[in-house]
């Protein structure tokens, strides 16, 4: 029992050593975020800044719009996460609980789709959106969020479990496939629905690529792509004011994290335990 | 006219069906099915300037980029910085042991949450932040180094093209370990106790039914990852790209320049679409293998005859 107790004590010592190794760089760039000293030379690491200042910060906000790249971020991430979650439970619905024709076909031709890299289609779909007129706006940004095929994957596994059951009683009392979706499907989907947002909204706030290649007007960038060529343009000096970028485009999706971590982390390792 | 009716009410049903499904079909065909068409088209088509006229090339583009020296070393950087990833998965097992051999609990909970954070943070501002803590003077590693071995260490982790990808690999194990320690810890958790019990009753050290029992058990979880973090490693871009100052050479030297670093080349910086496409179809053939291997040994094509 106390050999047991001994090896616990272990364990944690080591875990809590091997833990602070790896979140050292981001305590550091939070530092040097606040580090008068930290422009054109770097400081050696030290717990504390060495000239505590909001100066870094200040450069940061003159540099480049980051309100704006934060706005037009949340903007984007907000529409796909619905658009995306919404279609994603409608054809979750349809495949799982639907009787028409060709359902299998279509079926297949959505999953068929995961099997093609985005990578491998980014170029025609580039001069697409060009043809159409549309490069420079957010819709090649938002479009494709009109079909989440990984969603309504599991979406479809999800709602076969919902016993047929209730169906079969609203449908009674007159209500149509729309009104059972809505009434009954949604709400007894709240943790399917909250662990696909919680993905997408992951994804979408570090989409980086389709962004770059699509939007060219920096009023219009989303902030994984503004934050980059704010470091690009530092000529890898001004350490200070990059790590205060970084630390600023980091900050959301940690304080999300730090909020809804116990559904995060559900969320991830049941996505990978499906497989 | 019964018949009829019948047919009415049936066509109804039949609409209100696809009511929920046409949105998604049309935008794969015109976002997904359409373009991968135009990319194989593109493929054996030679279309150095759009809009002017493409003329068909047979296999040209192929020969071209097969015969590149910069595709050549596009793939080898691509396969080794995948294969040097792969690191995570181990270094997460073992992670997710210690972490799970402590019980549920708080404790448990803390490091759970404390070492998945990486994960969350990954994206573009990480990038950043190894840029200084990678750097060869006064970057934080060889501070360390240097601290250990009690002389002066700089080495250009990101910026010597003999140590860049070594460099590269800290960047991607540090932000894959929590997410493989994740997904080792959640089918740790789904081993039966029962097999556990019965090693103990049999006199099976933990270490030895670690061993015989565990690691045979997480198989299927093992090659999960290995599979997705090969996938992902062939699409490796984002980091490697801002590292190389926002562009695609792939620098130091073009040791970090992946496939897809080459692809982009081909299509935004020098563009030449035919060359960029035949790439593109390249990556997807690889891709389309591992994945259908990955199909096959988890058994995904039996499970949806059922």
């Amino acid at each position: 029992m106390k050999m047991k107790k001994v090896r616990k004590g272990i364990t944690i010592f080591f875990l809590v050593i091997l833990l602070a190794v790896i979140l050292i760089p981001l305590y550091w760039a939070v530092v040097l975020s606040f580090d008068r000293a930290a422009t054109t030379t770097l400081p050696p690491f030290s717990l504390t800044p060495k000239e505590f200042s909001l100066f870094n910060y200040e450069y940061a906000f003159k540099t480049i719009p980051l309100v704006r790249l934060y706005i037009n971020t949340i903007i984007v991430t907000v529409t796909n996460t619905f658009i995306s979650v919404f279609t994603a439970m409608m054809c979750g619905y349809a495949f799982a609980k639907g009787k028409f024709a060709l359902k299998k076909v279509w079926f297949l031709f959505m999953l068929a789709v995961m099997m093609i890299p985005f990578e491998s289609r980014m170029v025609p779909l580039f001069i697409q959106y060009r043809n159409w007129g549309l490069l420079d706006t957010w819709a090649p940004l938002i479009f494709g969020s009109f079909a989440y095929v990984y969603g309504t994957f599991f979406a479809k596994q999800n709602i076969e479990t919902i016993p047929d059951s209730l169906r079969e009683s609203a449908f009674l009392d007159g209500a149509g496939e729309w009104t059972i979706f809505l009434r009954i499907i949604i709400p007894l989907s709240k943790p399917l629905i909250a662990t696909l947002s919680i993905l997408q909204v992951l994804s979408n706030w570090n989409n980086y690529l389709w962004p770059l290649v699509t939007i060219k007007s920096t009023e219009k960038q989303l902030i994984s792509v503004g934050v980059a060529m704010f470091n690009a343009q530092q000529d890898n000096i001004y350490y200070g004011p990059r790590m205060a970028v970084a630390v600023i485009s980091a900050i959301p999706l940690t304080i999300m994290f730090l909020i809804l971590q116990k559904n995060i982390v559900q969320s991830i390792a049941v996505s990978g335990i499906k497989q | 006219m019964k018949t009829k009716k019948i047919t009415k009410e049936r066509l109804k049903t039949e609409l209100v069906w696809y009511s929920f499904i046409i949105l998604s079909l049309v935008t794969l065909l015109v976002l997904t099915y359409l373009p991968m068409l135009t990319s194989v088209k593109y493929s054996f088509y030679d279309v150095s300037v759009l809009g002017y006229g493409e003329t068909f090339s047979g296999f040209k583009n192929y020969s071209l980029i097969l015969q590149n020296p910069a595709f050549h070393r596009s793939v080898g950087n691509t396969v080794v910085l995948a294969l040097m990833s792969l690191l995570s998965i181990p270094m997460g097992f073992v992670l997710a042991s210690l972490i799970n051999g402590l019980g549920k609990g708080k404790t448990q909970s803390f490091f759970r949450v404390g070492y998945y954070l990486p994960n969350i943070v990954t994206g573009v501002s990480v990038i950043l932040v190894f840029q200084v803590v990678l750097k060869s003077n006064e970057g934080l590693l060889n501070n360390v180094l240097s601290t250990f071995t009690t002389q002066p260490v700089s080495i250009g982790w990101l910026s010597d093209s003999n140590f860049a990808k070594f460099g590269a690999t800290i960047i991607s194990v540090w932000g894959n370990l929590g997410y493989a320690m994740l997904i080792n810890l959640a089918n740790l958790q789904s081993i039966p106790s029962e097999i556990y019990e019965a090693a103990e009753v049999d006199g099976a050290t933990p270490i030895k039914a670690w061993i015989h029992i565990t690691i045979p058990q997480m198989v299927p979880c093992f090659s999960f990852l290995l599979i997705t973090n090969i996938i992902g490693g062939l699409a490796r871009f984002t980091d490697l790209f801002i590292l190389g100052g926002n562009t695609s050479a792939g620098r130091p030297g073009g040791t970090l320049q992946t496939i897809l670093m080459f692809i982009y080349q081909f299509s935004f910086e020098t563009p030449q679409y035919g060359i960029a496409s035949a790439g593109a179809m390249i990556l997807f053939a690889i891709t389309l293998a591992i994945t259908m291997v990955n199909l096959k040994l988890t058994g995904f094509f039996k499970k949806d005859e059922r």
